[in-house]
């Protein structure tokens, strides 16, 4: 079942509605973030997943991450 | 025979005693509103304009048939025709918003026509109501015969109908401001806040902004218009005054609420017909100038006149007249086939003019268009690539104003998720999560768009989306007005071809 996020990409202009899967890692979660807004911002090689203000570990999964439905993330450079 | 001075003073106070109701019955504080109090608090009610029914009759007459002369010199589809595509797009913005969102005026008049507490009131409420009807019929009249050259003008009677949205925005701000509004929170809200801190002074810089467009048409209509509001907007100010000194601080919520309200509708119509939708050489100013020239200082002037403090929020509306409507504008430019009207990509010129305006955070925009400009050169010109060049997942929204998660600036959007009553709401920007949690009896049950998706209301799929639940078509969805075709992009590049 997928998991509703609310994602922002640092750079662009407008949150968009992430599907998530629960063993999607959160590298590939910033990678669907990036993906979706790419029109607007350009790709970035280096990023950095913020939940909750803190900055998670891209290889733990969303379940792992404790991140739940309509939950905001944010990707930003780094 | 009384003298006309002598006649109306008894003709507009026309209050009685009760003998066999109690006053609470006839003006029950559901609807009459709140504060509470008996008669004797409103029997000064006052206004300037004391006008008559056969002055108001005649005064308005007049004013149509100006409009109307008007309309038959300079307001045929060939006259249209000759404006600048951008201001085209303003039109047809303005057609779709502006008026049944006057309609749901004429209905919050009249339930102050019934319910406001002093006949005065109750009379000067009527002829609110006689005005918003016909600021709701001009527009219809004049915008909707435009369909027979550009179908996106049916959105001039169809809007408000559709769960487009915008007009979900639209309606769930009109609705409570006017539709579902008791006596005095309406003309607090609308005739204090609404006209004599927005649309009043708006009208005026929107004439101006017609007049440099060349659109003598839309110019006298909002003249006309704004000259209707100049006298009802009087009606907040005795019912603000009479509420101020029994509960001022309520009178402070509801400034700070509405303006916060109002503000955000507002710098959506008027930052991008000002902004990106009137040519560049046909600009008088800024939107951020305008705002600067004909909102803040009167607004705050105003408010100190009434012993009223600036919203708690204000620094935040002065750092959002630089950034919050081109959010929104690139926001909506990148999905623009969920409107109903076609929008321009900013060049060289205009960024150029864009980064003096806007200095603070122009280099973050311009990096969102210089990405948009770099989609168009990869794929190439052309209607068939509309949709190549367009956003593909669910845009958010506020579970406030219903408007796009798009405040805050392109390196920190403000967005904020608030857990009540076992749900989860997202919020665009604090004052949005304030009023929320200071009603939230009132907001809780509303759905924005991404709640319907996820719920099965409306369809996942952005093609059935826009179709079966915007009511758009692929004739009627916006689209880039050039369809990508600008010299200054250059060739497309090679690698694509």
């Amino acid at each position: 079942m997928p998991i509703p996020l609310y994602g922002f990409l640092q750079g662009d202009t407008i949150g968009l509605l992430i599907l998530a899967e629960e063993n999607d890692t959160l590298q590939t979660l910033a990678r669907k973030l990036q993906d979706a807004a790419s029109l607007r911002v350009a790709g970035r090689k280096q990023v950095r997943v913020v939940y909750n203000h803190k900055t998670m570990d891209t290889a733990i999964t969303v379940a792992q991450a404790g991140l739940q439905a309509l939950d905001r993330f944010d990707v930003i450079a780094g | 025979m009384l003298s006309r001075d002598d006649w109306l003073p008894l003709a507009r106070k026309l209050d009685w005693d009760y003998s066999y109701v109690r006053e609470e019955e006839v003006f029950p504080e559901v609807i009459s509103g709140r504060p509470w109090l008996p008669h004797s608090e409103w029997k000064d009610w006052e206004e300037s304009f004391k006008t008559s029914y056969r002055e108001y009759v005649d005064n308005q007459y007049e004013k149509d048939m100006a409009v109307y002369a008007v309309r038959d010199a300079v307001g045929r589809i060939e006259d249209v025709q000759k404006l600048a595509t951008p201001w085209m797009n303003s039109l047809k913005v303005h057609a779709a918003a502006l008026p049944l969102a006057e309609f749901t005026g004429v209905i919050g008049n009249l339930r102050g026509a019934r319910f406001g507490r002093d006949s005065a009131w109750r009379t000067m409420a009527t002829f609110g109501a006689l005005d918003e009807y016909r600021h709701t019929q001009i527009p219809l009249l004049l915008f909707h015969h435009l369909v027979r050259f550009d179908s996106q003008f049916d959105w001039t009677h169809k809007f408000y109908h559709t769960n487009n949205w915008f007009a979900v925005a639209a309606r769930h701000f009109f609705d409570e401001l006017t539709v579902g509004q008791n006596a005095i929170e309406f003309h607090i809200a609308t005739n204090f806040v609404l006209e004599t801190g927005f649309t009043n002074l708006q009208f005026v810089g929107l004439a101006s902004l017609a007049r440099e467009s060349n659109d003598h048409m839309f110019e006298r209509m909002v003249t006309s218009i704004q000259t209707d509001e100049a006298r009802h907007a009087q009606i907040g100010h005795p019912v603000l005054e009479t509420v101020m000194k029994h509960d001022p601080e309520y009178v402070q919520y509801l400034v700070d609420k509405w303006f916060w309200r109002n503000w955000r509708i507002f710098s959506i119509l008027t930052g991008l017909s000002i902004d990106y939708l009137t040519a560049l050489d046909q600009r008088p100013y800024s939107f951020k100038e305008f705002m600067e020239e004909w909102i803040i200082d009167q607004f705050l002037r105003t408010l100190d006149e009434f012993g009223l403090k600036k919203p708690w929020y204000w620094d935040l509306v002065i750092d959002e007249l630089d950034i919050y409507h081109h959010m929104i504008y690139a926001s909506a430019y990148s999905y623009r086939a969920t409107l109903w009207f076609n929008f321009v990509i900013p060049g060289p010129a205009e960024r150029k003019w864009l980064r003096q305006k806007y200095p603070k955070y122009w280099d973050d925009m311009d990096a969102v268009w210089e990405q948009i400009s770099e989609r168009w050169r990869t794929v190439g010109p052309g209607p068939e690539n509309e949709l190549a060049v367009h956003g593909t997942a669910m845009p958010t929204f506020c579970d406030l104003c219903q408007l796009p998660l798009s405040a805050g600036t392109p390196r920190h959007n403000t967005a904020r998720v608030l857990a009540h009553d076992g749900r989860k709401y997202i919020f665009c920007s604090e004052p949005c999560e304030w009023i929320f949690r200071r009603e939230p009896e009132r907001y809780a049950n509303h759905q924005d768009v991404v709640k319907r998706v996820l719920s099965g209301e409306a369809p996942a799929e952005l093609p059935k989306l826009l179709t079966e639940y915007f009511r758009l078509t692929p004739e009627t969805w916006g689209k880039d007005a050039h369809h990508g075709s600008y010299a200054w992009l250059g060739p497309r590049k090679k690698s694509a071809a």
